[in-house]
C-alpha cells in the first residue's frame, strides 16, 4: 500500500526543492542583512506563507501573504507582506489575490520556501508551475461529479424502466 | 492534560465538548501510556488513508516536474538578486556615481578651505583692531588716573589753603582773652522773625 503525499511529506519536497539550509544561511547573511530587532535563530529560515491578518472578527478570515522566518507565530512579527488572500468569495464570486512579484522573486533568490497553499496560489497566479496537487484535486472532484451524475443518470433510467 | 492558550504558537486539534469561558485547547496525545482503550476503540486498527496506484504514479510525475521546474525558479531568482547586487556595487552607474560623490567632496574642501581662509582673514583684522583698542584704552586709563591724582591733590591742597586761612581766626591760648572781652562787648542777636511772605523781621525784644 503506498503512502499518500498529504501534507506531512510536503516540507521534505520542498527541503530538496532548492540548496541545502546551510547555503540558504549564507545566502541569507550574504544578501539579507537581519537588523538588530530581529531575533537571531539558529538554524532558522525564511518562509512564505499565509498569517491570519487577525481582524478578530468572527468567521470572517483574511490572510496575508507575508515573509517570516519560521519558528515565529503564525500571526506574529514578519518580515514583509507580499500579498493578500481574502478566502471567501465576494458579489462576483470571485476570492481576491494580490502578489508583490518583485519581492516575492527577491525572497526566493534569499532562500525562502513557500507552504504548500501559498505555492498552490502562486501556481494558480501562473507565477510558479501549476502544482500536482491542484490537478489531482480538480481531477478528482471531476470524476465524483461524473460518477454523480451517471449515478444520477442511472437512477432515473432505473425508476423511468419501473415506472 | 489540557493547556491554556498563551500565544497560537503550537500545532494543536480542537476539542469540540467543554465549553469553559477560559479558551482551553488539548495537546496532541490526551491519553498516557498507562490509560487504557476506550471501549468503543477496541478492535479499531488504524490504516493509512487508502492510495490509487496509477494516480500515484501520475502524482510522481507530475512532483518530479514541479520541483524541477522550480527548484530553475529558484536558481534563477538567487542569480538575478546576486546580480542586482552586483550591479548595485560594481556596476557602471556605481562607478559614476562614485566619481561624482568625489568630485563632489573635492569641491567641498577646496571651498571650505578657501572659507577657513578667508574666515582667517577676517579673524585677523578683528583680532588686530581689539588689540590697538585694548592698548588705547590702557592708556586712556593712566592718563585718567594721572588726571585724577592731580585733581585730588588740587583738592587737597585747596584744603589746605582753606585750613590755612581758617587758622588765622582761630581762638588760641593768647587770644583767649582777647576773643572773650570782644563777645561779650558785642552780644550779638540771632533771633528773627519771618512770616509767609517772606518778610523778615530782625527786631526783637532784647535779652
Amino acid at each position: 500500500m503506498f503512502k499518500q503525499e498529504g501534507q506531512g511529506n510536503n516540507w521534505g519536497d520542498l527541503a530538496s526543492l532548492g540548496p541545502t539550509p546551510a547555503e540558504d544561511n549564507r545566502a541569507n547573511t550574504m544578501v539579507h542583512l537581519s537588523s538588530l530587532l530581529l531575533k537571531k535563530y539558529h538554524g532558522g529560515y525564511v518562509v512564505i506563507r499565509l498569517a491570519l491578518a487577525g481582524h478578530k472578527q468572527a468567521n470572517r478570515p483574511f490572510y496575508r501573504v507575508v515573509a517570516a522566518y519560521n519558528k515565529r507565530a503564525r500571526d506574529g512579527k514578519y518580515l514583509e507582506q507580499l500579498g493578500t488572500y481574502d478566502p471567501l468569495p465576494n458579489i462576483h464570486n470571485e476570492k481576491l489575490v494580490s502578489f508583490n512579484f518583485d519581492r516575492i522573486k527577491y525572497w526566493i533568490g534569499c532562500g525562502a520556501h513557500p507552504t504548500m497553499p501559498v505555492a498552490k496560489l502562486l501556481g494558480l497566479a501562473g507565477f510558479f508551475p501549476l502544482h500536482p496537487m491542484t490537478i489531482t484535486e480538480a481531477e478528482r472532484r471531476r470524476a465524483q461529479t461524473e460518477l454523480i451524475a451517471t449515478g444520477t443518470e442511472e437512477g432515473l433510467q432505473e425508476r423511468q424502466k419501473e415506472a | 492534560m489540557f493547556q491554556v492558550i498563551g500565544g497560537r504558537s503550537v500545532q494543536v486539534t480542537r476539542l469540540l465538548a467543554p465549553r469553559s469561558p477560559v479558551i482551553v485547547e488539548a495537546v496532541r496525545g490526551r491519553k498516557s501510556r498507562t490509560d487504557p482503550v476506550a471501549k468503543s476503540k477496541e478492535g479499531r486498527i488504524k490504516l493509512p488513508p487508502p492510495v490509487d496506484a496509477t494516480e500515484m504514479v501520475v502524482l510522481k510525475e507530475r512532483y518530479t516536474e514541479y520541483q524541477m521546474i522550480t527548484r530553475a525558479l529558484r536558481l534563477e531568482f538567487k542569480e538575478e538578486v546576486l546580480r542586482k547586487k552586483y550591479e548595485e556595487e560594481t556596476g557602471s552607474l556605481a562607478e559614476e556615481r562614485a566619481r561624482q560623490e568625489a568630485e563632489e567632496h573635492r569641491a567641498l574642501m577646496a571651498f571650505n578651505s578657501q572659507e577657513n581662509l578667508r574666515i582667517l582673514q577676517v579673524r585677523m583684522l578683528r583680532i588686530q583692531k581689539e588689540t590697538e583698542d585694548a592698548e588705547r584704552q590702557q592708556l586712556e586709563a593712566v592718563v585718567q588716573r594721572q588726571q585724577q591724582q592731580q585733581e585730588f591733590i588740587k583738592e587737597k591742597e585747596k584744603e589746605v589753603l582753606k585750613l590755612q586761612e581758617d587758622a588765622k581766626n582761630f581762638i588760641t591760648l593768647e587770644n583767649l582773652d582777647q576773643r572773650i572781652e570782644e563777645a561779650l562787648d558785642n552780644p550779638k542777636n540771632y533771633n528773627f522773625a519771618i512770616d509767609k511772605e517772606g518778610r523778615v523781621v530782625k527786631q526783637t525784644t532784647l535779652q
